[in-house]
Protein backbone atom coordinates (compact mmCIF):
# COMPACT_ATOMS: atom_id res chain seq x y z
CA UNK A 1 0.00 0.00 0.00
CA UNK A 2 2.76 2.41 1.00
CA UNK A 3 4.67 1.10 -1.98
CA UNK A 4 1.87 1.98 -4.41
CA UNK A 5 1.59 5.51 -3.01
CA UNK A 6 5.35 5.91 -3.15
CA UNK A 7 5.58 4.85 -6.78
CA UNK A 8 2.89 7.36 -7.68
CA UNK A 9 4.64 10.07 -5.70
CA UNK A 10 7.98 9.50 -7.42
CA UNK A 11 7.18 8.46 -10.97
CA UNK A 12 4.14 10.69 -11.31
CA UNK A 13 5.91 14.07 -11.16
CA UNK A 14 8.96 12.75 -12.97
CA UNK A 15 6.93 11.72 -15.99
CA UNK A 16 4.17 14.33 -15.92
CA UNK A 17 6.31 17.46 -15.56
CA UNK A 18 7.55 17.26 -19.16
CA UNK A 19 3.94 16.97 -20.35
CA UNK A 20 3.07 20.11 -18.44
CA UNK A 21 6.10 21.94 -19.79
CA UNK A 22 5.62 20.85 -23.37
CA UNK A 23 1.89 20.84 -23.91
CA UNK A 24 0.87 24.46 -23.33
CA UNK A 25 3.34 25.70 -25.93
CA UNK A 26 1.95 23.48 -28.65
CA UNK A 27 0.26 24.80 -31.75
CA UNK A 28 -1.75 22.61 -34.07
CA UNK A 29 0.51 21.45 -36.86
CA UNK A 30 -1.19 19.07 -39.19
CA UNK A 31 1.95 17.81 -40.87
CA UNK A 32 3.92 17.24 -37.72
CA UNK A 33 1.04 15.51 -35.96
CA UNK A 34 0.38 13.10 -38.79
CA UNK A 35 0.40 9.44 -37.78
CA UNK A 36 3.50 7.64 -38.98
CA UNK A 37 2.89 5.65 -42.11
CA UNK A 38 6.35 5.28 -43.62
CA UNK A 39 6.20 8.67 -45.32
CA UNK A 40 2.80 8.22 -46.92
CA UNK A 41 -0.17 10.41 -46.16
CA UNK A 42 -2.45 8.25 -44.01
CA UNK A 43 -5.73 7.37 -45.62
CA UNK A 44 -8.89 6.16 -43.94
CA UNK A 45 -9.57 5.42 -40.35
CA UNK A 46 -7.08 3.64 -38.14
CA UNK A 47 -9.73 2.55 -35.67
CA UNK A 48 -11.44 0.14 -37.95
CA UNK A 49 -12.59 -3.39 -37.32
CA UNK A 50 -9.88 -5.93 -37.95
CA UNK A 51 -10.85 -9.54 -38.25
CA UNK A 52 -8.56 -11.57 -36.02
CA UNK A 53 -10.54 -14.82 -35.76
CA UNK A 54 -9.70 -14.97 -32.14
CA UNK A 55 -13.09 -15.82 -30.74
CA UNK A 56 -12.45 -19.52 -29.88
CA UNK A 57 -9.25 -18.56 -28.14
CA UNK A 58 -11.04 -15.93 -26.09
CA UNK A 59 -13.57 -18.53 -25.00
CA UNK A 60 -10.76 -20.91 -24.06
CA UNK A 61 -9.06 -18.09 -22.18
CA UNK A 62 -12.20 -17.45 -20.15
CA UNK A 63 -12.48 -21.14 -19.32
CA UNK A 64 -8.84 -21.65 -18.39
CA UNK A 65 -8.67 -18.42 -16.46
CA UNK A 66 -11.24 -19.72 -14.01
CA UNK A 67 -9.76 -23.20 -14.04
CA UNK A 68 -6.36 -21.73 -13.24
CA UNK A 69 -7.81 -19.83 -10.30
CA UNK A 70 -9.32 -22.98 -8.82
CA UNK A 71 -6.15 -24.94 -9.54
CA UNK A 72 -4.10 -22.47 -7.53
CA UNK A 73 -6.50 -22.76 -4.63
CA UNK A 74 -6.26 -26.55 -4.90
CA UNK A 75 -2.49 -26.56 -5.34
CA UNK A 76 -1.73 -24.99 -1.98
CA UNK A 77 -4.18 -27.16 -0.07
CA UNK A 78 -4.08 -30.58 -1.70
CA UNK A 79 -2.26 -32.20 1.20
CA UNK A 80 -4.91 -31.08 3.66
CA UNK A 81 -7.96 -32.27 1.72
CA UNK A 82 -8.93 -35.95 1.28
CA UNK A 83 -7.34 -37.74 -1.67
CA UNK A 84 -10.76 -38.29 -3.25
CA UNK A 85 -11.18 -34.56 -3.79
CA UNK A 86 -7.79 -34.33 -5.44
CA UNK A 87 -8.78 -37.17 -7.73
CA UNK A 88 -11.94 -35.28 -8.61
CA UNK A 89 -9.86 -32.26 -9.61
CA UNK A 90 -7.66 -34.43 -11.81
CA UNK A 91 -10.75 -36.09 -13.30
CA UNK A 92 -12.11 -32.64 -14.09
CA UNK A 93 -8.87 -31.74 -15.83
CA UNK A 94 -9.02 -34.92 -17.90
CA UNK A 95 -12.65 -34.21 -18.81
CA UNK A 96 -11.60 -30.73 -19.86
CA UNK A 97 -9.24 -32.31 -22.37
CA UNK A 98 -11.99 -33.34 -24.78
CA UNK A 99 -13.56 -29.87 -25.27
CA UNK A 100 -10.06 -28.40 -25.36
CA UNK A 101 -9.13 -30.74 -28.20
CA UNK A 102 -12.33 -29.89 -30.09
CA UNK A 103 -11.85 -26.16 -29.64
CA UNK A 104 -8.25 -26.37 -30.75
CA UNK A 105 -9.24 -28.37 -33.81
CA UNK A 106 -11.67 -25.63 -34.73
CA UNK A 107 -9.33 -22.80 -33.92
CA UNK A 108 -6.18 -24.12 -35.52
CA UNK A 109 -7.64 -24.47 -39.03
CA UNK A 110 -5.27 -22.65 -41.29
CA UNK A 111 -8.04 -21.27 -43.54
CA UNK A 112 -9.36 -19.29 -40.57
CA UNK A 113 -6.16 -17.29 -40.36
CA UNK B 1 2.59 4.59 15.79
CA UNK B 2 5.59 6.87 15.51
CA UNK B 3 6.00 9.61 18.11
CA UNK B 4 6.63 12.89 16.37
CA UNK B 5 9.36 14.99 18.00
CA UNK B 6 8.28 18.12 19.85
CA UNK B 7 11.70 19.54 20.72
CA UNK B 8 13.42 21.22 17.69
CA UNK B 9 16.72 19.60 18.67
CA UNK B 10 15.18 16.16 18.15
CA UNK B 11 14.13 16.74 14.56
CA UNK B 12 17.46 15.87 12.94
CA UNK B 13 17.97 12.60 14.87
CA UNK B 14 14.34 11.75 14.12
CA UNK B 15 14.86 12.20 10.40
CA UNK B 16 18.08 10.19 10.57
CA UNK B 17 16.30 7.39 12.43
CA UNK B 18 13.62 7.33 9.73
CA UNK B 19 16.15 7.29 6.89
CA UNK B 20 18.19 4.50 8.45
CA UNK B 21 15.13 2.43 9.34
CA UNK B 22 14.72 -0.87 7.53
CA UNK B 23 11.32 0.07 6.10
CA UNK B 24 12.68 3.23 4.51
CA UNK B 25 15.67 1.41 3.06
CA UNK B 26 13.55 -1.36 1.57
CA UNK B 27 11.08 1.12 0.14
CA UNK B 28 13.45 3.66 -1.31
CA UNK B 29 16.89 2.15 -1.73
CA UNK B 30 17.26 -1.56 -2.06
CA UNK B 31 14.36 -3.47 -3.47
CA UNK B 32 12.74 -0.09 -3.82
CA UNK B 33 12.77 2.78 -6.26
CA UNK B 34 16.47 3.60 -6.66
CA UNK B 35 17.42 -0.03 -7.20
CA UNK B 36 14.62 -0.53 -9.74
CA UNK B 37 15.52 2.54 -11.77
CA UNK B 38 19.20 1.59 -11.74
CA UNK B 39 18.46 -2.03 -12.62
CA UNK B 40 16.16 -1.23 -15.52
CA UNK B 41 18.51 1.37 -16.96
CA UNK B 42 21.40 -1.06 -16.55
CA UNK B 43 19.37 -3.66 -18.43
CA UNK B 44 18.87 -1.33 -21.41
CA UNK B 45 22.63 -0.76 -21.57
CA UNK B 46 23.32 -4.46 -21.05
CA UNK B 47 20.96 -5.50 -23.81
CA UNK B 48 22.48 -3.07 -26.31
CA UNK B 49 26.02 -4.09 -25.42
CA UNK B 50 25.26 -7.81 -25.50
CA UNK B 51 23.46 -7.66 -28.84
CA UNK B 52 26.27 -5.56 -30.26
CA UNK B 53 28.81 -8.14 -29.15
CA UNK B 54 26.76 -10.96 -30.67
CA UNK B 55 26.60 -9.11 -33.97
CA UNK B 56 30.30 -8.18 -33.87
CA UNK B 57 29.60 -4.51 -33.22
CA UNK B 58 30.85 -2.41 -30.32
CA UNK B 59 27.64 -0.90 -29.00
CA UNK B 60 27.46 2.08 -26.63
CA UNK B 61 30.96 3.39 -26.11
CA UNK B 62 31.39 7.04 -25.25
CA UNK B 63 29.15 7.89 -22.29
CA UNK B 64 31.08 6.85 -19.21
CA UNK B 65 33.55 4.14 -18.38
CA UNK B 66 33.42 1.15 -18.90
CA UNK B 67 31.81 0.80 -22.29
CA UNK B 68 29.33 3.65 -22.16
CA UNK B 69 27.52 2.50 -19.04
CA UNK B 70 26.03 5.97 -18.55
CA UNK B 71 24.30 5.76 -21.92
CA UNK B 72 20.82 5.07 -20.39
CA UNK B 73 21.09 8.25 -18.31
CA UNK B 74 22.08 10.26 -21.37
CA UNK B 75 19.15 8.74 -23.25
CA UNK B 76 16.80 9.57 -20.41
CA UNK B 77 17.87 13.22 -20.33
CA UNK B 78 17.56 13.43 -24.09
CA UNK B 79 14.08 11.90 -24.11
CA UNK B 80 12.83 14.15 -21.31
CA UNK B 81 13.74 17.27 -23.29
CA UNK B 82 12.37 15.99 -26.58
CA UNK B 83 9.08 17.24 -27.90
CA UNK B 84 6.06 15.03 -27.30
CA UNK B 85 4.19 14.60 -30.55
CA UNK B 86 0.62 13.39 -30.26
CA UNK B 87 -0.91 12.29 -33.57
CA UNK B 88 -4.00 14.18 -34.62
CA UNK B 89 -7.35 12.63 -33.72
CA UNK B 90 -5.51 10.66 -31.06
CA UNK B 91 -7.11 10.37 -27.65
CA UNK B 92 -4.84 12.77 -25.79
CA UNK B 93 -5.78 11.74 -22.28
CA UNK B 94 -5.27 8.04 -22.82
CA UNK B 95 -2.21 8.58 -24.97
CA UNK B 96 -0.43 10.54 -22.26
CA UNK B 97 -1.57 8.67 -19.16
CA UNK B 98 -1.40 5.03 -20.21
CA UNK B 99 2.45 5.04 -20.22
CA UNK B 100 2.36 6.28 -16.64
CA UNK B 101 -0.08 3.52 -15.72
CA UNK B 102 2.26 1.01 -17.37
CA UNK B 103 5.21 2.22 -15.29
CA UNK B 104 3.03 1.98 -12.20
CA UNK B 105 1.97 -1.55 -13.07
CA UNK B 106 5.54 -2.54 -13.85
CA UNK B 107 6.77 -1.29 -10.49
CA UNK B 108 3.92 -2.51 -8.30
CA UNK B 109 4.72 -6.28 -8.32
CA UNK B 110 8.22 -5.65 -6.97
CA UNK B 111 6.58 -5.09 -3.60
CA UNK B 112 6.23 -8.86 -3.18
CA UNK B 113 9.44 -10.04 -4.89
CA UNK B 114 11.90 -11.17 -2.20
CA UNK B 115 15.55 -10.31 -2.81
CA UNK B 116 16.63 -11.78 0.52
CA UNK B 117 15.21 -13.08 3.76
CA UNK B 118 14.57 -9.54 4.98
CA UNK B 119 14.80 -7.71 1.67
CA UNK B 120 11.16 -7.66 0.70
CA UNK B 121 8.76 -4.75 0.82
CA UNK B 122 5.49 -6.54 1.52
CA UNK B 123 5.31 -10.13 2.74
CA UNK B 124 2.05 -10.92 1.01
CA UNK B 125 0.48 -14.36 1.42
CA UNK B 126 -0.79 -14.41 -2.16
CA UNK B 127 2.36 -12.89 -3.65
CA UNK B 128 2.50 -15.09 -6.73
CA UNK B 129 -1.14 -14.41 -7.61
CA UNK B 130 -0.52 -10.70 -7.07
CA UNK B 131 2.36 -10.71 -9.54
CA UNK B 132 0.31 -12.55 -12.14
CA UNK B 133 -2.69 -10.28 -11.57
CA UNK B 134 -0.69 -7.10 -12.10
CA UNK B 135 1.18 -8.39 -15.13
CA UNK B 136 -2.04 -9.55 -16.77
CA UNK B 137 -3.31 -5.95 -16.86
CA UNK B 138 -0.44 -5.10 -19.23
CA UNK B 139 -2.04 -6.35 -22.49
CA UNK B 140 -5.26 -4.42 -21.94
CA UNK B 141 -3.27 -1.26 -21.23
CA UNK B 142 -1.28 -1.88 -24.40
CA UNK B 143 -4.40 -2.29 -26.55
CA UNK B 144 -5.85 0.90 -25.05
CA UNK B 145 -2.65 2.79 -25.83
CA UNK B 146 -2.56 1.38 -29.35
CA UNK B 147 -6.18 2.37 -29.93
CA UNK B 148 -5.62 5.82 -28.50
CA UNK B 149 -2.73 6.64 -30.83
CA UNK B 150 -5.02 6.47 -33.89
CA UNK B 151 -2.48 5.01 -36.25
CA UNK B 152 -2.52 1.76 -38.14
CA UNK B 153 0.76 0.21 -37.12
CA UNK B 154 0.20 0.61 -33.39
CA UNK B 155 -3.30 -0.75 -33.69
CA UNK B 156 -2.19 -3.93 -35.43
CA UNK B 157 0.72 -4.27 -33.00
CA UNK B 158 -1.59 -3.80 -30.04
CA UNK B 159 -3.97 -6.48 -31.26
CA UNK B 160 -1.08 -8.88 -31.80
CA UNK B 161 0.25 -8.08 -28.35
CA UNK B 162 -3.16 -8.74 -26.84
CA UNK B 163 -3.64 -12.15 -28.34
CA UNK B 164 -0.07 -13.21 -27.78
CA UNK B 165 -0.10 -12.32 -24.10
CA UNK B 166 -3.52 -13.84 -23.62
CA UNK B 167 -2.36 -17.07 -25.25
CA UNK B 168 0.78 -17.38 -23.14
CA UNK B 169 -0.63 -16.35 -19.79
CA UNK B 170 -2.49 -19.60 -19.23
CA UNK B 171 0.50 -21.95 -19.71
CA UNK B 172 2.53 -19.59 -17.55
CA UNK B 173 0.11 -19.81 -14.65
CA UNK B 174 -0.32 -23.54 -14.96
CA UNK B 175 3.42 -24.16 -15.12
CA UNK B 176 3.83 -21.99 -12.01
CA UNK B 177 1.23 -24.22 -10.39
CA UNK B 178 3.70 -27.09 -10.10
CA UNK B 179 5.97 -24.80 -8.08
CA UNK B 180 3.00 -24.00 -5.86
CA UNK B 181 2.33 -27.71 -5.43
CA UNK B 182 5.96 -28.33 -4.49
CA UNK B 183 6.14 -25.43 -2.02
CA UNK B 184 2.49 -25.62 -0.88
CA UNK B 185 2.37 -21.86 -0.62
CA UNK B 186 1.65 -18.81 -2.73
CA UNK B 187 3.91 -16.64 -0.59
CA UNK B 188 7.08 -15.96 -2.56
CA UNK B 189 9.19 -15.94 0.62
CA UNK B 190 7.91 -19.40 1.51
CA UNK B 191 8.51 -20.57 -2.04
CA UNK B 192 12.15 -19.50 -1.84
CA UNK B 193 12.56 -20.96 1.64
CA UNK B 194 11.26 -24.30 0.37
CA UNK B 195 14.19 -24.34 -2.08
CA UNK B 196 16.85 -24.28 0.62
CA UNK B 197 17.96 -27.82 -0.15
CA UNK B 198 16.99 -28.30 -3.77
CA UNK B 199 16.14 -25.70 -6.39
CA UNK B 200 12.77 -26.24 -8.07
CA UNK B 201 14.41 -26.32 -11.48
CA UNK B 202 15.37 -29.94 -10.74
CA UNK B 203 12.02 -31.48 -9.68
CA UNK B 204 10.06 -29.18 -12.01
CA UNK B 205 12.33 -28.96 -15.02
CA UNK B 206 9.55 -29.23 -17.62
CA UNK B 207 7.58 -26.44 -16.04
CA UNK B 208 10.76 -24.33 -15.94
CA UNK B 209 11.06 -24.74 -19.71
CA UNK B 210 7.38 -23.89 -20.26
CA UNK B 211 7.55 -20.97 -17.88
CA UNK B 212 10.67 -19.59 -19.53
CA UNK B 213 9.14 -19.79 -23.03
CA UNK B 214 5.99 -18.08 -21.76
CA UNK B 215 8.08 -15.37 -20.14
CA UNK B 216 9.80 -14.76 -23.47
CA UNK B 217 6.40 -14.47 -25.15
CA UNK B 218 4.98 -12.22 -22.44
CA UNK B 219 7.96 -9.91 -22.79
CA UNK B 220 7.54 -9.83 -26.58
CA UNK B 221 11.12 -10.93 -27.06
CA UNK B 222 12.40 -12.65 -30.14
CA UNK B 223 11.40 -15.22 -31.39
CA UNK B 224 8.01 -14.03 -30.14
CA UNK B 225 8.27 -10.33 -30.96
CA UNK B 226 5.32 -10.18 -33.35
CA UNK B 227 3.81 -7.14 -31.60
CA UNK B 228 6.88 -5.05 -32.32
CA UNK B 229 8.03 -6.70 -35.56
CA UNK B 230 10.31 -4.00 -36.91
CA UNK B 231 10.24 -4.91 -40.62
CA UNK B 232 6.44 -5.09 -40.75
CA UNK B 233 5.10 -2.79 -38.08
CA UNK B 234 7.85 -0.15 -37.64
CA UNK B 235 7.92 -0.44 -33.85
CA UNK B 236 4.63 -2.15 -33.15
CA UNK B 237 2.33 -0.66 -30.58
CA UNK B 238 4.65 2.17 -29.56
CA UNK B 239 5.30 3.51 -33.04
CA UNK B 240 3.71 6.87 -32.24
CA UNK B 241 5.33 7.28 -28.81
CA UNK B 242 7.88 10.07 -28.58
CA UNK B 243 9.78 11.93 -25.91
CA UNK B 244 8.70 11.24 -22.36
CA UNK B 245 5.95 8.87 -23.44
CA UNK B 246 8.52 6.69 -25.16
CA UNK B 247 10.76 6.86 -22.10
CA UNK B 248 7.91 5.77 -19.83
CA UNK B 249 7.01 2.87 -22.12
CA UNK B 250 10.63 1.79 -22.32
CA UNK B 251 11.00 2.00 -18.55
CA UNK B 252 7.85 -0.09 -18.13
CA UNK B 253 9.06 -2.70 -20.62
CA UNK B 254 12.45 -3.07 -18.98
CA UNK B 255 10.89 -3.13 -15.53
CA UNK B 256 8.77 -6.00 -16.80
CA UNK B 257 11.87 -7.74 -18.14
CA UNK B 258 13.52 -7.36 -14.75
CA UNK B 259 10.36 -8.49 -12.99
CA UNK B 260 10.04 -11.64 -15.08
CA UNK B 261 13.74 -12.46 -14.62
CA UNK B 262 13.44 -12.12 -10.85
CA UNK B 263 10.26 -14.19 -10.95
CA UNK B 264 12.04 -17.02 -12.78
CA UNK B 265 14.86 -16.75 -10.24
CA UNK B 266 12.49 -16.84 -7.29
CA UNK B 267 10.31 -19.64 -8.56
CA UNK B 268 12.87 -21.98 -10.09
CA UNK B 269 16.45 -20.96 -9.37
CA UNK B 270 16.30 -20.86 -5.60
CA UNK B 271 16.09 -17.11 -5.10
CA UNK B 272 18.78 -15.98 -2.69
CA UNK B 273 20.16 -19.45 -1.89
CA UNK B 274 23.80 -19.92 -2.71
CA UNK B 275 27.17 -20.28 -0.99
CA UNK B 276 27.32 -17.90 1.96
CA UNK B 277 30.38 -15.88 0.93
CA UNK B 278 28.11 -13.45 -0.90
CA UNK B 279 25.12 -11.74 0.76
CA UNK B 280 21.63 -12.88 -0.19
CA UNK B 281 20.56 -9.96 -2.44
CA UNK B 282 23.75 -10.32 -4.47
CA UNK B 283 22.87 -13.94 -5.24
CA UNK B 284 19.36 -12.98 -6.30
CA UNK B 285 20.63 -10.23 -8.57
CA UNK B 286 23.36 -12.42 -10.07
CA UNK B 287 20.88 -15.16 -10.94
CA UNK B 288 18.46 -12.57 -12.26
CA UNK B 289 21.14 -11.21 -14.57
CA UNK B 290 21.90 -14.71 -15.83
CA UNK B 291 18.20 -15.25 -16.59
CA UNK B 292 17.99 -11.83 -18.26
CA UNK B 293 20.99 -12.74 -20.39
CA UNK B 294 19.25 -15.88 -21.57
CA UNK B 295 16.13 -13.85 -22.34
CA UNK B 296 18.11 -11.26 -24.31
CA UNK B 297 20.47 -13.50 -26.29
CA UNK B 298 17.82 -15.00 -28.67
CA UNK B 299 17.16 -11.46 -29.94
CA UNK B 300 20.55 -11.56 -31.60
CA UNK B 301 20.18 -15.06 -32.94
CA UNK B 302 16.70 -16.20 -33.88
CA UNK B 303 14.23 -15.15 -36.58
CA UNK B 304 10.61 -14.38 -35.75
CA UNK B 305 7.99 -17.12 -35.82
CA UNK B 306 4.71 -16.91 -37.74
CA UNK B 307 1.44 -15.90 -36.09
CA UNK B 308 -0.32 -19.23 -36.49
CA UNK B 309 2.80 -21.08 -35.28
CA UNK B 310 2.89 -18.83 -32.23
CA UNK B 311 -0.73 -19.48 -31.37
CA UNK B 312 -0.39 -23.19 -32.03
CA UNK B 313 2.68 -23.46 -29.82
CA UNK B 314 1.04 -21.55 -26.98
CA UNK B 315 -2.37 -23.16 -26.99
CA UNK B 316 -1.50 -26.74 -27.80
CA UNK B 317 2.04 -27.76 -26.91
CA UNK B 318 2.73 -25.51 -23.96
CA UNK B 319 -0.74 -25.79 -22.44
CA UNK B 320 -0.77 -29.57 -22.72
CA UNK B 321 2.78 -29.90 -21.38
CA UNK B 322 1.90 -27.59 -18.49
CA UNK B 323 -1.26 -29.51 -17.64
CA UNK B 324 0.53 -32.84 -17.88
CA UNK B 325 3.25 -31.44 -15.71
CA UNK B 326 0.75 -30.80 -12.93
CA UNK B 327 0.02 -34.55 -12.88
CA UNK B 328 3.73 -35.34 -12.99
CA UNK B 329 4.51 -33.03 -10.09
CA UNK B 330 1.66 -34.49 -8.12
CA UNK B 331 3.05 -37.99 -8.72
CA UNK B 332 6.54 -36.88 -7.69
CA UNK B 333 5.30 -35.23 -4.53
CA UNK B 334 3.05 -38.13 -3.54
CA UNK B 335 5.67 -40.78 -4.27
CA UNK B 336 7.90 -39.28 -1.57
CA UNK B 337 10.99 -39.13 -3.75
CA UNK B 338 11.60 -35.58 -2.60
CA UNK B 339 11.17 -36.26 1.11
CA UNK B 340 14.96 -36.29 1.49
CA UNK B 341 14.93 -32.61 0.59
CA UNK B 342 12.00 -31.80 2.85
CA UNK B 343 9.38 -31.33 0.15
Amino acid sequence: MIWAVLILLFTGPLLTLPYLIVFPKRKEDHFRDMPFESGQVPQGEARRRLSMQYYPYVLMFVVFDVVGMFLFAWGISFTRIPIGSSLMVLLFLILLGAPLGYALRLALRRENW
Amino acid sequence: MVNLPTNPADILPFIISIITSHTFITLVIFPGLIHLVLASSFLTWYERKLLARIQLRIGPLYAGWPGGILQPIADGVKLIFKEVIVPYKADRTLFTWIPLALVFLGTLPFAVIPFGQNWVIANLDVGLVFVFATTSIFPSMIIIFAWASNSKYPFIGGLRSLFQQVAYEIPMWISALSVVILARSLNLLDIVNAQAKIWFIIPAFLSFIVFFICVMAELERLPFDLPEAEPELVAGWYTEASGVIFMALFLALYLKLYLMSTLVTVLFLGGWWGPAFLPQPVWTILKTMVVATFIIIPRGIYPRIRVDMLIKLGWTRLLIIALGNVFLTLLIVNSGVLSAWGL
